[in-house]
């Protein structure tokens, strides 16, 4: 346990100092309830002895004096070593989940990082300091205080010793179930996290579906398993509990029946017994209080070992001498097999994309085209063959110099809560008004931020909810310009465009993928964006099926002269059919 | 009925953030004990529990004070009377910690009653809040208000209030007993647990302050750490100079910061009150004063010892109850969060619901601004009829998504009015308006549950194969197939992801299902190539025969036989027609037109 935080912790000093001071802390508190033995054995006479309880009663001071200077040090030291601690967790869990593949953002460790990231990292600080110190306290004075009994009357400090193990085994029990309900109860509370924020998001598609009153079917049942796993844990927690608390009972009774017993039979005097029971006292409450901090070490512990559990998952590898410069923009695919887990996405893609040219990559929907733009910017790892890029495995490139020359509009357009010049200067964040203003005509943007009252300065909502589809995807557009990178992928940047404004947007791709320096690879169906490619690339089923200029593709009879007639058809299509013949 | 109407919109924008919320509501503290209502009960034992246990706590202590007073008192060692005190101290001691354990179980349960109850009302809250609160707090603030706001509470209702009321009563107890044998050192000990009190009091003066800004840091980062994980393939692509992460690092910077604040303020009497919490101080006060009054003749050894004993133990049981203390503050802080909450006003509800007698759509001077400047919609006025189409167009940002979630009211219009089957929506219950649509939004939404039941939400009481009907209607049948466990795969987790396109026609398929008599459909194709463009709409087609269809859409080509064509522009209603009337006005529409076929045969 102490191991595990250890790992964790930033800045061990600060552990380790603190550990000591609460331990030095307790010891003292135990030596000073001793000091009571001499001072009590000279006061308690019929004539109080003040003579002989004099050095006594000035070490005692000393001691309470030096007691007080430690605790006044010790607080702002824990709080320091708390704040450190909740910072730098905070900090390490996000910088390393930065490193991870795309594969592990799903919804589920979405949640468990939040929480990792909120609770659990202000838990462990907070619990380590709160709970650390009492804990130690709580072991340490009663040890203390036997080592003070012992000095009395062996035997009964032969009486409290014996009730430390049997406690330590009791207690150790007790805390194993409760570690077990606490992974329980904490799954199904992050259960109800993660369908809380689904509850947000797919508010309108639960109301559409008349679940809105009640919630989806599983957040009820994440609530009710909540409260049965809380009830469960409550219900399993009550022997081991209750037998702790015999325990410490039985010794209490115990040590005051013995105690009682050696005075009346004469071996101990009054004025010891009494010291015994005043220290038995002191012995036991803390000792009592263990069951309670023993429930929330145990939490902290679990905390520990979630957030360490984010913490071992494997990075992509990192190539140990990583190329840091890439000299021309080319895109190969050599035999690239890629699955999500399940039936491959990819089957033994080869294809090349000279730099400076366009592609066009087309197929019917789940053919793998996204696919194909996420191994290149390396969200992936290959399962077998090669992606390059500028002629260098992506492996073996330094992750942010790739991306550095990378350029993406996704097909699920993701903006930040912030403005939309902030969206923007995420690409680049030194971006001149100038060339901000140029990537937002470029992408049609203009006409958004003229119209919107705030501007520039709009903010865009979770997501980017407060914009309409269009707006969104043009600020997404104008993102990817304005970071000007050699290296362009589009997935289908004009689904949610008018024909004007598509028409516009697909010019102005068409204008950056006419600059010599810069690779371009676009997943659209429209027919002027495919004929304007150098190369067209078509996808079905994960496979490559043909690929070639595309004048020369719409004479075969493959799928691309397909997809092209396909489109033309469509163009046909209207969904009043049905009811024209009906009416 | 009229005077319903002008009500909810207002709600939306008003957004009081949690520390403001948290501030205003705490002079009330009644908001805490509204919550509680459900486990009222439970804690009233809990804490007479508690008080007992309290009481029965104090027995050993005075059991061995009574000893020594026995002992010293006279000189004959009274064995009877010696053992009756042990068995006194046993028993108390014994029931002291049975008592305690109970009353804390108690409070657990209550607890986990609570917890339950209180986010089942949140979910249903939810369910009836204008949709724009979501867009304004984000989905954060929910998933905080239903799991840390809560847990705060935890130590409130299953620690604290036991711990006040025991200390309350331990407190009673033990200086009626210290009073009953010496008032004045009686009069001391109190002195040292007032002046600890006083400290702790100042410690805490700002307690509410600081507690709101450190719970507000605790939101944002909370915030930043779910859009930074959502927005990943951005934040990877995008924000390789750490960009994004600073938001993040300013909200923890602000955490510290607020923390060091409060630290920092309160250094002095956070430590004068540890100090005097301390046994160690207590003891030593004690034994001084005691020992000063000893010599002065004035107090007797004997009278001395109960206060060694238990004033000794005394800031053992007020200490949990002061550090409750600060536990009930927390609480009460997050009590008033959540009843902020539970108390924003929903959406009206009718009370006397009409039934719409069929299903036509009339558009009447409709309007609605997000942001009361704005007009998003602006007095559009149209009749969709039963069996025809009505298809929306007009350049993006127009306000076609905006018109089209007033229907359901997911926003409520500001202006006008909407009828369905000759009844305003506001007059219909909204389980009945929000069952006769099919829906398909722009943005695909997909929760995290199997295949089925993604599709089955459209309809809960359809059977699989039902369900298996409708993904082959939206070709998306060989798509599931394939997924490795099928219909039963868990969609957004591991291996059950989906490509654009596929994610669209799930949502098809939802709407396929759902049977509903009008259809609303944005940009429902949108994503999908050629291919699965043609063969997707030919199954809307059979799906919207003889309803009332609404379309969205950029490619003009798919609506071109739509029965009306509105187009917006600037939410206004620019023109209306059919296809060919359209063209020949010359106007928006044929422009558009224009566009298209151009780009598409270049
Ligand atoms: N995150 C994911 N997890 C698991 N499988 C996935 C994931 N994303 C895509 N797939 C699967 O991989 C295959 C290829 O998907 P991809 O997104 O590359 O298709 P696409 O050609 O871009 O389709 P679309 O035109 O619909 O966007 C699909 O069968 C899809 O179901
Ligand atoms: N939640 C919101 N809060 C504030 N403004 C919004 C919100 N949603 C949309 N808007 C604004 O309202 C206007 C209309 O948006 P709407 O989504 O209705 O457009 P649309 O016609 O559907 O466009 P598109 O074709 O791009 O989807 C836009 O200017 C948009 O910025
Ligand atoms: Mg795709
Ligand atoms: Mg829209």
């Amino acid at each position: 346990m102490i191991r595990k935080l250890y790992r964790l912790w930033p800045d061990h000093g600060i552990l380790l100092r603190l550990g000591a001071l609460h331990a030095i802390l307790a010891v003292l508190q135990g030596l000073l309830l001793g000091l009571l033995v001499p001072i009590l054995r000279a006061l308690l006479q019929i004539e109080p002895d003040f003579q002989a309880a004099a050095p006594w009663l000035i070490a005692g001071t000393i001691g309470l004096i030096a007691y007080w200077i430690l605790t006044i040090i010790a607080t702002p030291v824990g709080f320091s070593a708390s704040m450190d601690l909740a910072a730098g967790l905070r900090h390490h869990l996000m910088n390393y989940v930065s490193t991870l593949p795309l594969g592990w953002f799903t919804d589920t460790n979405k949640a468990r990082l939040a929480r990792a990231v909120t609770a659990d990292s202000g838990n462990v600080a907070h619990l380590a300091v709160v709970i650390g110190a009492p804990a130690i306290v709580s072991m340490l004075v009663p040890l203390t205080i036997i080592g003070v009994v012992w000095l009395i009357d062996w035997r009964v400090a032969l009486v409290f010793l014996v009730i430390i193990p049997i406690a330590l085994i009791t207690l150790r029990r007790a805390g194993r179930i409760a570690s077990e309900s606490d992974i329980e109860l904490e799954e199904a509370a992050a259960e109800i996290a993660g369908r809380a924020i689904e509850l947000g998001q797919a508010q309108t598609v639960l109301r559409a579906a008349g679940q809105g009153r009640s919630g989806s079917a599983r957040m009820r049942e994440a609530l009710d398993e909540h409260r049965a796993s809380y009830r469960r844990g409550l219900r399993r927690s009550m022997i081991p509990d209750l037998t702790y608390t015999a325990v410490v009972l039985g010794g209490f009774v115990g040590i005051l029946a013995l105690t009682v017993q050696q005075l009346l039979s004469g071996s101990l005097t009054f004025t010891d017994t009494l010291v015994v029971l005043v220290l038995a006292v002191r012995f036991l409450e803390p000792l009592g209080n263990l069951i309670e901090l023993i429930g929330a070490l145990r939490a902290m512990e679990n905390a520990v070992v979630r957030i360490q559990s984010i913490l071992d998952t494997p990075t992509l590898p990192m190539a140990v001498n990583a190329s840091n410069a890439l000299n021309q923009a080319s895109i190969e695919f050599e035999d690239v097999t890629f699955s999500y887990g399940g039936t491959p996405a990819l089957r033994n893609v080869s294809f090349q994309c000279r730099p400076g040219s366009t592609t066009a990559l087309v197929g019917p929907s789940g053919s793998g085209k996204t696919t194909v733009i996420r191994l290149i910017a390396r969200f992936f790892d290959t399962d077998t063959g090669n992606v390059r890029v500028g002629g260098i495995d992506v492996r073996k490139l330094d992750p942010a110099v790739l991306l550095n020359d990378i350029a993406i509009v996704f097909q699920e357009v993701y903006l930040f809560d912030s403005t939309i010049e902030e969206n923007l200067r995420l690409a680049r964040p030194d971006a001149s008004r100038e060339q901000l203003e140029r990537a937002a005509c470029a992408a049609r943007l203009d006409e958004v931020i003229e119209r919107l009252p705030e501007g520039w300065n709009t903010r865009v909502g979770e997501g980017g909810s407060r914009l309409s589809g269009g707006e969104r995807q043009r600020v997404s557009i104008a993102r990817a310009f304005l970071k000007q990178s050699r290296i362009v992928l589009i997935d289908e940047a004009a689904s949610a465009l008018d024909p004007e404004n598509e028409r516009a947007v697909s010019e102005a791709i068409g204008r950056l993928a006419r600059d010599r320096g810069r690779t371009v690879i676009v997943i659209a169906h429209r027919p002027a964006t495919l004929a304007a490619a150098d190369q067209v690339i078509a996808l079905e089923a994960g496979k490559v099926a043909e690929a070639g200029r595309p004048m020369e593709l719409r004479q075969t009879n493959g799928i691309f002269a397909r997809l092209y007639s396909q489109y033309e058809r469509a163009r046909n299509w209207h969904i009043a059919r049905h009811s024209d013949q009906n009416t | 009925m009229g005077n319903n109407h002008a009500h909810s919109h207002h709600e939306t924008d008003v957004t009081p953030d949690i520390s403001e919320g948290g501030k205003e509501h705490l002079a009330k503290s009644d908001a805490l004990w509204r919550l509680l209502r459900p486990v009222r009960i439970k804690l009233l034992f809990c804490a007479i529990l508690s008080a007992l246990g309290a009481a029965a706590g104090f027995a050993p202590y005075i059991a061995v004070a009574e000893i020594a007073r026995n002992m010293l008192g006279s000189q004959e060692v009274d064995g009877n009377t010696i053992w009756m005190w042990v068995i006194i101290g046993a028993i108390g001691a014994c029931l002291r910690l049975l008592l305690v354990f109970a009353s804390s179980r108690l409070g657990h349960y209550a607890d986990a009653e609570l917890l339950h109850d209180v986010r089942v009302r949140i979910v249903s809250k939810l369910g009836v809040l204008p949709l724009g609160w979501f867009r304004d707090s984000g989905s954060g603030a929910i998933k905080k208000r239903m799991t840390n706001d809560l847990e705060e509470m935890h130590q409130l209702i299953a620690h604290a209030l036991g711990e006040l009321v025991g200390a309350g009563v331990a407190m009673i107890v033990g200086f009626t007993y210290l009073l009953m044998i010496d008032w004045q050192m009686s009069l001391i000990t109190m002195a040292v647990l007032l002046v600890m009190v006083v400290c702790y009091r100042i410690a805490m003066r700002s307690v509410t302050t600081h507690m709101s800004r450190l719970l507000a840091a605790e939101g944002r980062i909370s915030a930043a750490s779910v859009e930074y994980a959502d927005g990943i393939s951005v934040v990877k692509t995008f924000g390789t100079g750490g960009r994004i992460m600073q938001r993040f690092a300013a909200a923890v910077k602000e955490h510290t910061h607020a923390m060091l604040d409060w630290v920092t303020e309160t250094k002095y009497s956070s430590a004068a009150s540890r100090l005097f919490s301390s046994e160690m101080t207590v003891l030593g006060v004690v034994m001084i004063a005691g020992l000063a009054l000893v010599a002065a003749d004035k107090l007797t050894m004997a009278n001395l010892l109960p206060f060694l004993i238990i004033g000794v133990g005394l800031p053992t049981s007020i200490m949990p109850a002061i550090q409750g203390g600060q536990g009930i503050r927390k609480g009460r802080v997050a009590a008033s969060n959540i009843e902020e909450l539970l108390n924003r006003t929903a959406l009206m509800e009718p009370d006397q619901p009409k039934k719409p007698v069929g299903h036509k759509v009339e558009l009447d001077q409709v309007s609605f601004s997000y942001d009361g400047v704005a007009q998003a919609v602006d007095e559009v006025s149209a009749v969709c009829n039963p069996g025809t189409v009505t298809a929306l167009v007009g350049p993006s940002g127009a306000g076609k998504t905006t018109l089209a979630s007033l229907l359901p009211r997911f926003y409520e219009v500001t202006g006008g009015s909407i009828r369905i089957g000759e009844v305003d929506v506001r007059d219909m219950s909204s389980d009945r308006l929000l069952s006769s649509m099919s829906l398909v939004f722009q943005d695909v939404v997909l929760l995290r549950d199997t295949v089925t039941e993604n599709i089955r939400i459209g309809r809960p009481q359809a059977s699989e194969e039902e369900v298996r009907e409708a993904a082959k209607a939206a070709h998306i049948h060989h798509v599931i197939e394939a997924l490795p466990e099928g219909y039963n795969t868990v969609l957004g987790s591991g291996s059950g992801g989906l490509s654009g396109g596929e994610k669209q026609r799930l949502t098809i398929a939802r709407a396929i299902l759902s049977k509903a008599p009008i259809v609303l459909l944005d940009e429902a194709t949108a994503s999908l190539d050629p291919d699965g463009e043609t063969a997707v709409q030919a199954a809307l087609a059979e799906l919207s025969a003889g309803k009332t269809v609404i379309v969205i859409a950029h490619r003009l080509h798919t609506i071109r036989n739509a029965d009306q064509i509105l187009v917006l522009d600037q939410g206004k209603l620019a023109e209306k027609g059919t296809h060919n009337e359209l063209l020949a006005r010359k106007g928006l529409y044929s422009r558009m037109w224009a566009a298209q076929q151009k780009g598409e045969s270049e």
